[in-house]
């Protein structure tokens, strides 16, 4: 490890918890305290050792330990962290949506460059009844050229806008049909006798059943995992659904994903409620430029983020326009397999228009409710239908 | 400070004679939480060698392991502790028999405590590895009463006080993550997460635990199941499968997978374990994995020597 005799280790643990902190792991007192004492323990001199104490100390989830490796390298060892630029004014990593995305698209060798044309989507019809625009890359995009948000541009926000978003996700996750279980828990509006609990409190009244126990079936609440489609066909959109994802994030415990060629989870970011983080997510689109692959994204997303929690009470909502660089064929295979799991499927398009894309289209049946979602307005009245 | 495990490569050590092959991640972390009187929270996917980190642990520590096995609706009563009150009633019908005159103090006391896991790891007075298994199963409201054994080891007895461990038990907690843990218990515990081991390493534990089988047969079965784990399963297989197959294929006989596909196919159930899998592995499937050739979509990419053939 490279330690540098100019600062104490205290500090430079200090510096390094910063770093960890800014990329979304909870390093408090507590953490550091823990890891001066296992540096202690270990040996300073044993880095295997340490960085392995260290991660246990200071992860806290899987997302957490799949990015030590990579903290680590870059505060302790800048020297081999490879393919790094000079740069000026802010070095500071910040765990914006930004830069999750960027970082992503970055890490992903089949993303284009941010402005670049989307690649050729498969499988699409026209965008355009005009022939000489549907031959063009950024009709095949489609959604690029669709109507502007209705009441919004989608840049800028008032809170009391902001609060009739949050007001409509409590209102909407309300309304969703909670799944009843074959457990029965205490309840003293229920239906049912708890047989066993009453004679057992009837014991400290001599026998005498004087205070029965009721009880009714448990109902487990639906899990929201929203997946916000942030590729270039979609640019002008991806703000207001992330604001979407963002308030169901937080007012729902939803987990929610960005995808264009790979797909990362946000939830974490989302949940962090400051201005700063509002201003990134007003500019977070400038960012994007990808194609898109839908189906991909969901195979990842089914297999690896969702695995253990994909079931009967899982809703998964999908906000993308549908065009995907893969076959067709991908996106219903990759939605099957989402239904395979028991999960209820909503997708979410991001105009009034018919939706037109040929994966969409083949895709029908495995997706339970179709919605348009262009402005707030259409997510009030999505609350109909949404179960 | 524990007094058996002296460093982390001691206690790695120790866990590979006891049967169990530990990285150095793992074996740090474990030790660690020894050092630190910290639970460890240890977070994969089902069959990767959770559960058996604690069995081995509590082996080469002499310890004894207490197991609390979570499910939806485990409740104070059967993780911690409950009143024998058929023994209290006993005692009243005695007492009135007798004549004598009983206080509530005298049936509200440690005999007439029934222990159940958690009380019994923070009462041991001997060394103690309490594994807490798939706490992900158990509602968030257990998960709320765990925070006060896991970050002080006590438990509060309304009628007795306050139980505090003489012994600090070395606390495991596993999840297969089917439920998100609250980050005030994620927080009180170091963290591990397993994932399914490398081919070598995969290789190495097979053979440390079943050293009679032929070490051929032992890297093919494992090449197979590494193969196997990169497909659509609906149940990927885990070391734990790993095992009762290569088990299952020496119990029968067989030396080599690559010239017949019969026992593999009929001890096939040891690896998938839902229909939609069997479903999709079909013989021409699992002969084209058994082989190591790639698969995509409906299309078989033959090797050039297959092409010119």
């Amino acid at each position: 490890m490279t330690l540098q005799p100019a600062r104490p280790a205290s500090e430079q643990v200090a510096g390094f918890a910063a770093l960890l902190r800014d990329h979304g792991l909870f390093v408090g007192p507590a953490e550091q305290i823990a890891m001066r004492q296992a540096m202690t323990a270990v040996g300073v001199l044993s880095e295997p050792h340490v960085r392995a104490a260290w991660r246990a100390i200071a992860c806290h989830s899987v997302r957490d330990w799949r990015q030590w490796d990579d903290l680590f390298d870059r505060f302790w060892h800048p020297n081999r962290t490879r393919g790094g630029v000079k740069v000026s004014g802010q070095t500071k990593p910040r765990p914006d949506l930004r830069q999750a995305v960027q970082n992503m698209q970055a890490s992903s060798g089949t993303a284009s460059k941010p402005g670049s044309p989307a690649p050729a989507t498969a499988g699409d019809k026209a965008a355009s009844p005009d022939a000489s625009e549907s031959e063009s890359p950024q009709a095949q995009g489609g959604a690029s050229r669709a109507e502007a948000m209705v009441q919004r541009d989608g840049q800028m926000w008032l809170p009391t806008e902001l609060q009739q978003l949050r007001a409509a996700a409590n209102a909407i996750t309300a309304r969703l049909r909670p799944t009843p279980t074959r457990r029965w828990i205490p309840n003293q509006s229920g239906q049912r006798l708890n047989l066993r609990q009453t004679l057992r409190k009837s014991i400290s009244f001599g026998g005498e059943p004087l205070t029965p126990v009721w009880m009714s079936r448990r109902e487990r609440s639906p899990k929201i995992f929203i997946l916000v489609d942030v590729s270039r066909s979609m640019e002008s959109h991806a703000a207001f659904f992330l604001r979407v994802a963002r308030a169901f994030v937080q007012e729902s415990a939803a987990r929610a994903f960005v995808f264009h060629t790979r797909i990362i989870e946000i939830s974490d970011l989302l949940h962090r409620d400051s201005p700063a983080v509002q201003e990134k997510i007003n500019a977070v689109t400038a960012g994007f430029g990808a194609g898109t692959r839908i189906a991909q994204s969901l195979h990842t997303f089914t297999r690896q983020h969702a695995r253990a929690q994909l079931s009967n009470r899982s809703r998964v909502w999908i906000f993308s326009d549908g065009f995907d660089t893969e076959s067709p064929e991908n996106l219903s295979h990759a939605l099957a397999a989402v239904k395979g799991r028991g999960a209820k499927v909503a997708w979410f398009h991001p105009t009034h228009k018919t939706a037109f894309s040929a994966a969409l289209e083949g895709a029908r049946r495995h997706i339970d409710v179709s919605l348009p979602l262009a402005n707030l307005q259409d997510l009030m009245q999505a609350q109909r239908v949404l179960r | 400070m524990s007094p058996v495990n002296d460093t982390p490569d001691q206690l790695r050590q120790r866990l590979q004679n006891a049967g169990y092959l530990a990285g150095t991640d793992l074996s740090t972390a474990v030790w660690l939480a020894g050092e630190l009187q910290r639970p460890l929270l240890l977070e994969g996917d089902a069959g990767v060698g959770k559960t058996a980190l604690a069995q081995a642990l509590a082996s080469v520590q002499g310890a004894e392991l207490v197991r609390l096995q979570c499910f939806e609706g485990l409740d104070l009563a059967q993780a911690a502790y409950e009143w024998n009150y058929s023994r209290q009633l006993l005692s009243f019908r005695a007492a009135e028999t007798s004549g004598d005159r009983l206080k509530a103090d005298d049936v509200f006391s440690r005999s007439f405590l029934l222990e159940r896991p958690l009380l019994k790891a923070i009462s041991n007075e001997g060394p103690c590895v309490l594994l807490i298994d798939e706490i992900d199963r158990a509602d968030e409201a257990f998960e709320a009463f765990l925070l006060e054994v896991l970050a002080e080891y006590q438990i509060t007895i309304p009628e007795i006080g306050t139980i505090k461990a003489t012994t600090v038990p070395q606390v495991i907690l596993t999840s297969n993550g089917t439920r998100e843990l609250s980050d005030a218990l994620r927080r009180r515990c170091l963290y591990h997460h397993l994932d399914y081991p490398t081919l070598a390493r995969e290789i190495a534990i097979v053979k440390a635990v079943l050293p009679q089988v032929d070490t051929a047969l032992v890297e093919e079965a494992v090449q197979f199941v590494q193969r196997l784990r990169g497909e659509d399963l609906a149940k990927t297989p885990g070391i734990a499968e790993t095992l009762d197959w290569v088990r299952a294929l020496h119990r029968m006989n067989v030396h080599t997978l690559v010239s017949d596909m019969g026992p593999l196919l009929a001890t096939l159930g040891c690896l998938l374990k839902t229909q939609e899998d069997h479903f999709l592995a079909s013989a021409d499937r699992l002969q084209q994995i058994s082989e190591g050739r790639r698969y995509d979509g409906v299309a078989v990419k033959n090797t050039p020597s297959e092409t010119a053939a």
